[in-house]
């Protein structure tokens, strides 16, 4: 058997990959809309209004980037130990710690010392509760061959009864109404970065994060030993490469970027924690991973289109007189990842068809 | 006249990179034997699993009973009295013996116990000795064969396609699937029977199609035929053969294993107190039946896998609890068995393969930060040397052929072992071109002055290059000679774990 | 104490339920990670249903189709496109929140009082339920319970004494072995997910027809995944899967009385809450050797 060096199909991966993606986005859009008519409503008309009232202002364009910033840190978590070809799905829980230390610290030390000075410390802390996270699940998979997808899950739910339980005890606001915190001091907010927008510097330290992670994957011998261990445990291990020890490596990362977008969150966008927070940017965070099919810097751009489906569905629920309901952003979004899912199905069945052909044309040639 | 049994006509294959088969044609009569003949990738496996209606044929017809036949899954050639032995059992471990044999040929309800009788006396019949309610993962592989012939005997098969039947099995115990195949066979059954090992051919066949590249090279009558004939048509080309040179005086001591004993979990010994020292300048053999001990030494060797006692000794030091990276700094190179999952990353390039022992350090990490571009100008400077087929140090490694692979795994070994070479194994499953340019490579490294470890259940392979043999069994090493010094037969006595000298 | 026992056995049923429908799946080597999407539905379908129509068997027949729909979407991604299984799984489980949400305003918009069903009677068994102690606890319960009962032996006795069983077992061992001896191993993962399907979607609508009669879109709130771990921890046999079920039962019926109590001062109601989970962390690391099926989330395919 001989198998054809001629590989200039696989040249064109990144084209076909951008393709069929937009495409399945697009397709997952049309049929979205169309849940609409459920409604008694025009697809046309709704989207039309929410797309031309996003484009035309300022903020709410600006909002957009605002809810991809979390998603960006979340899909990264996800992204990362999928290179080890682990599964991180507890990237909710991660954050709930990163939140549980932003909040903390912004508590005590917001406007006894400069901002400039606090934020670098929440930055590590929060960072340092998701790592602290995930690296108990790395470490459960290390030592005792846990299942780290059931741990990591299982870790969410914990972290958030330990998250409610501070927001009734210790966290809890002074007039002891509801079940959240006081706000926290100005002095501790994520400064602002483009004026009349919500847009802060987590969107900055976002972006810096993914291409920090793709260099770190791609770039260092770090990196290539995670990726190594994801593709080939065994032939890593061959090579001296403990793969234990990347477990926790990567599982402690993982959690670290999900703990980020705690900091940007809680300093960023709320100043301040509450029940229930933000309770699904871990599975967008997943659905994101898929999307930009785990690379860090497509997870850029997927998390903007969530983002933007997330402030299409609010700003159709805003039309006066509409009611669309906010679960619409659920809807949209589960159905694009669907199609997206798909689209990969598809993308590889029409390369292996032309890999076919390309094999018959040489044909007798063997 | 009657029909044969089996008629292949004009069938072709093709997968989404390769040609697997095309224009096959041969015949199989009632009661006859068939070999199929051919190197490694010749295609024989292909076309009996489209006889068997695993793979669909892309041209071409299949006839049984000299009718058309649609063959369209397992359980249509089952339909026709077909059955496959293949080469990798398709056996399901945690369950029974009996379980296995009635696997989808059930309906319903499952009497345990009727089944456990009833497949029990199927085997006694043929002389089988196998305890049925066992599980067929706890069984030896030569019991495991014959759970999978009685998974053909149940099914009441007339046709039996048995793929590389004796590559796991010991000479005396090849014997008696030989004898198995001329019994089933004098029943009134055909068998085609798939090998590339001339000896069994001329043994056990009544006729044999030799095949290479895809297609029929020939067929010929096994009385009419010799050994150099079949090889002749089997050979894609005339290949010089590597050549030992001869006898060198032995070099200083490399490695000394002491007495090496590794225990599984069960306590059972897969390394049963061996001692052997390799010299430099110095190539080592070690024959034997695959899964003696042979996987467990080498990796006991390389670090992966650590002794329950003894000790292993290189270059003058006590290496026995060190790691596999202080290993590979020290100079050990290893070219495992089972390339695909233990020597390369199949999605990464071939720059990124070349990496895989040296990400701790070296020439091609600073500062944490691995050398794109040296790593790259080496890596096609490789490409070059062992003329591997590639577009380039990028190529992904899945997208080279087998032998191709196993060479840039040689390369990155040879390079890491500077002192030591442990090669299990490293032609299996190549073409002969590419046997033939590994074994240069292997001699090369020896003039080089370096210590060779080859591992091989070949013998044709070990005779050829090695300096000094050893024979394992059992986890034991049952004697260390010469090359030159036994022949054939008395090795084969030692792999089977007769002791010849004693039974003369 | 019996009443927290009758509510442990109550509130085991619908993990029960999902976990023997994992068990199945799993071991033809498909993890159903669209559990939790298929109780929801199951859960949404039961009360729409019931809602509609004022019959509980219809609203459990509709719960059924549900979860069999949801499931038909995931054995037909995962099984026929061969995606990933975890990344599909993530997928449906959003889209099904969004779907019970988004539909549940579709049909009955914006209701100004929370909408209410009446729940399954308990029926109490002649005689059985009279016996001291275990007859209250085990024979007064409702249908789904007594279901669940029947489901241990049965899928205990299919799977090792049926050739559907064998063929279930081998499609997760050996998906290569079992398509040599003429099993359709595709067909197979497809039917049991859509099996599963049916049993997890049941499991849902007790939930809110069995439990709570009423809907939201939290009522879940990760049960689907908890009998996921169930499957894993009682080692991928319906009967590992009935002693799992009842610890984590019997975690939900102590946190259920607790929380109902007030608490207790010293240990915090989120802790409470949080007990299974933990129990789930600590159960996956502390069990060694699991029996799990050689091809789990593996899809199979065949070169043809």
């Amino acid at each position: 058997m001989r198998k054809l060096s001629d590989t200039s199909f696989v040249r064109k991966g990144y084209a076909d990959v951008l393709a069929f993606n937009v495409g399945a986005i697009i397709i997952g859009l049309v049929i979205s809309a169309m849940m609409l008519l459920f409604l008694k409503k025009n697809p046309i008309d709704v989207f039309g209004t929410a797309f031309g009232r996003i484009i035309s202002d300022k903020y709410t364009l600006g909002e957009v980037m605002v809810k991809a910033t979390p998603l960006v840190f979340t899909a990264l978590a996800f992204a990362f130990t999928y290179k080890a070809n682990l599964f991180n799905i507890g990237a909710q829980g991660q954050f709930y710690a990163g939140c549980i230390a932003a909040i903390s610290l912004s508590l005590s030390l917001g406007g006894r010392i400069p901002g400039f000075i606090l934020i670098p410390i929440v930055l590590i802390a929060s960072f340092a509760a998701g790592a602290a996270v995930g690296s108990f699940i790395g470490f459960a998979k290390a030592k005792f061959n846990a299942n780290e997808f059931l741990v990591s899950m299982m870790s969410t739910y914990v972290v958030q009864a330990l998250m409610d339980f501070l927001l009734r005890t210790s966290l809890r606001e002074t007039k002891a109404e509801y079940l959240q915190t006081d706000p926290i001091n100005p002095a501790a907010y994520l400064p602002g970065i483009l004026p009349g927008t919500r847009i802060h510097l987590g969107a900055v330290l976002a972006i810096a994060a993914a291409v920090g992670v793709w260099i770190l994957l791609y770039k260092t011998s770090l990196g290539f030993r995670i990726r190594a261990v994801g593709n080939n445990p065994d032939a890593a291990e061959h090579s001296g490469i403990k793969a234990k020890r990347i477990f926790i490596i990567s599982f402690a990362i993982s959690g670290g970027l999900a703990g980020m977008a705690g900091l940007t969150e809680i300093n960023g966008v709320q100043h301040m924690l509450l029940q229930n927070f933000n309770s699904s940017i871990g599975s967008f965070g997943i659905g994101i991973a898929i999307l930009a099919n785990g690379h860090p810097i497509g997870i850029i751009f997927a998390s903007i289109l969530f983002g933007f489906l997330n402030v299409v569905g609010t700003t159709m629920g805003r039309i006066p007189g509409l009611n669309i309901p906010a679960s619409i952003i659920d809807l949209i979004q589960g159905i694009v990842m669907l199609c997206v899912i798909v689209s990969y199905f598809l993308r590889g069945h029409v390369m292996q068809q032309r890999e076919k052909k390309l094999l018959m044309a040489k044909g007798g040639s063997v | 006249m009657q029909p044969p049994v089996v008629e292949i006509c004009h069938v072709s294959k093709y997968f989404s990179k390769v040609i697997a088969n095309s224009d096959v044609s041969f015949s199989v009569g009632k009661g006859e034997v068939v070999a199929l003949l051919g190197e490694n990738g010749a295609g024989k496996s292909t076309i009996m699993k489209i006889l068997y209606g695993l793979y669909s044929a892309v041209e071409g017809e299949i006839l049984i009973d000299g009718k058309t036949a649609r063959i369209k899954n397992p359980k249509d050639a089952m339909s026709y009295g077909i059955a496959m032995i293949q080469q990798h059992f398709s056996l399901v471990f945690p369950h029974t013996v009996t379980e296995n044999v009635i696997l989808g040929n059930v309906h319903g309800w499952i009497r345990l116990e009727e089944h456990d009788r009833k497949v029990k006396a199927i085997a006694d019949s043929y002389g089988f000795d196998i305890p049925v309610t066992a599980k067929v993962g706890s069984l030896a592989v030569g019991i495991q064969q014959k759970v999978e012939i009685l998974k053909a005997l149940y099914l009441n098969a007339r046709i039996l396609i048995m793929d590389e039947p004796t590559a796991v099995l010991t000479p005396q115990e090849s014997e008696t699937l030989m004898q198995f195949i001329k019994d089933f066979a004098s029943r009134g059954n055909s068998v085609i029977f798939i090998t590339h090992k001339m000896k069994e051919v001329m043994e056990v066949a009544d006729r044999i199609v030799v095949m290479k590249a895809g297609k029929v090279a020939g067929i010929v009558d096994s009385r009419s035929t010799d050994e150099g004939e079949l090889a002749r048509m089997m050979m894609s080309s005339d290949l010089e053969p590597a050549v030992r040179e001869d006898d060198t005086e032995a070099g200083s001591d490399v490695l000394s294993v002491e007495n090496a004993v590794m225990t599984d979990r069960s306590g059972l010994r897969l390394l049963d107190g061996l001692s052997f020292t390799v010299h430099s300048g110095e190539i080592f053999g070690i024959a034997g039946v695959s899964g003696n001990g042979q996987d467990e030494l080498c990796e006991a060797i390389c670090g992966t896998s650590h002794l329950s006692s003894g000790s292993i000794r290189f270059m003058g030091r006590d290496i026995t609890s060190e790691s596999v990276r202080a290993r590979i700094d020290a100079g050990i190179g290893y070219v495992p068995v089972d390339r695909h999952r233990d020597g390369m990353i199949g999605q990464m390039t071939l720059s990124e393969n070349m990496l895989l022992k040296k990400s701790y350090g070296g020439e091609w990490v600073h500062h944490g930060f691995i050398r794109q571009k040296e790593l790259d100008n080496y890596t096609a400077d490789r490409i070059k040397q062992y003329q591997i087929k590639a577009t380039g140090p990028d190529d992904s490694a899945h997208n080279l052929s087998g032998g191709n692979q196993q060479k840039v795994v040689l390369a990155r070994e040879i390079d890491a072992g500077k002192h030591l070479v442990v090669f299990n194994q490293p032609t299996r499953g190549l073409d002969v071109g590419a046997v033939e340019r590994i074994h240069h490579s292997i001699l090369s490294e020896k003039r080089e002055g370096k210590a060779v470890i080859l591992v091989s259940t070949e013998l044709s392979e070990i005779f050829a290059l090695s300096d000094r043999i050893a024979i394992m069994y059992q986890g034991r090493i049952m004697g260390i000679y010469r090359n030159g010094e036994l022949t054939t037969e008395e090795i084969g006595l030692l792999m089977a774990g007769v002791d010849y000298e004693k039974a003369q | 104490m019996i009443s927290i026992l009758t509510r442990a056995i109550m509130m085991s049923t619908p993990l029960l339920l999902g976990s023997v429908a994992e068990v199945y799946a799993e071991r033809t080597g498909m993890m159903v990670t669209a559990i939790e999407g298929i109780f929801l539905l199951g859960a949404w379908g039961g009360f729409v249903g019931t809602y509609m129509t004022g019959s509980l068997a219809v609203g459990m027949l509709v719960a059924i189709a549900a979860g069999v729909a949801t499931a038909a979407v995931y054995a037909a991604i995962t099984v026929l496109l061969k995606q990933q299984q975890i990344v599909t799984g993530t997928a449906i489980n959003i889209l099904a929140g969004g779907f019970c949400a988004y539909f549940q305003r579709v049909l009955f918009g914006i209701p100004t009082t929370p909408l209410q069903i009446s729940i399954l009677d308990r029926i109490p068994i002649p005689f059985l339920s009279s016996i001291p102690v275990i007859g209250p606890m085990l024979f007064n319960q409702n249908i789904l319970t007594y279901f669940a009962y029947i489901v241990i032996p049965v899928s205990y006795i299919v799977l090792y004494r049926t050739s559907l069983g064998l063929a279930i077992r081998s499609a997760g061992e050996n998906p290569e072995a079992a398509d040599a001896s003429g099993i359709n191993v595709n067909r197979i993962r497809f039917l049991t997910v859509l099996a599963a399907g049916a049993m997890g979607g049941l499991a849902g609508s007790f939930y809110t027809i069995g439990y709570l009669g009423m809907f939201t879109t939290g009522i879940i709130g990760g049960r689907g995944w908890i009998a996921f771990a169930i499957c894993f921890l009682g080692n991928w046999n319906p009967r590992g899967a009935m002693f799992g079920t009842l610890v984590f039962g019997l975690a939900e019926a102590v946190s259920i009385y607790l929380q109902s109590t007030g608490g207790i001062a010293v240990i915090p109601n989120e802790f409470v809450i949080a007990l299974p989970y933990i129990l789930t962390i600590i159960l996956t690391i502390a069990k060694r050797n699991f029996a799990v099926p050689a091809k789990l989330g593996v899809p199979y395919i065949k070169e043809s």
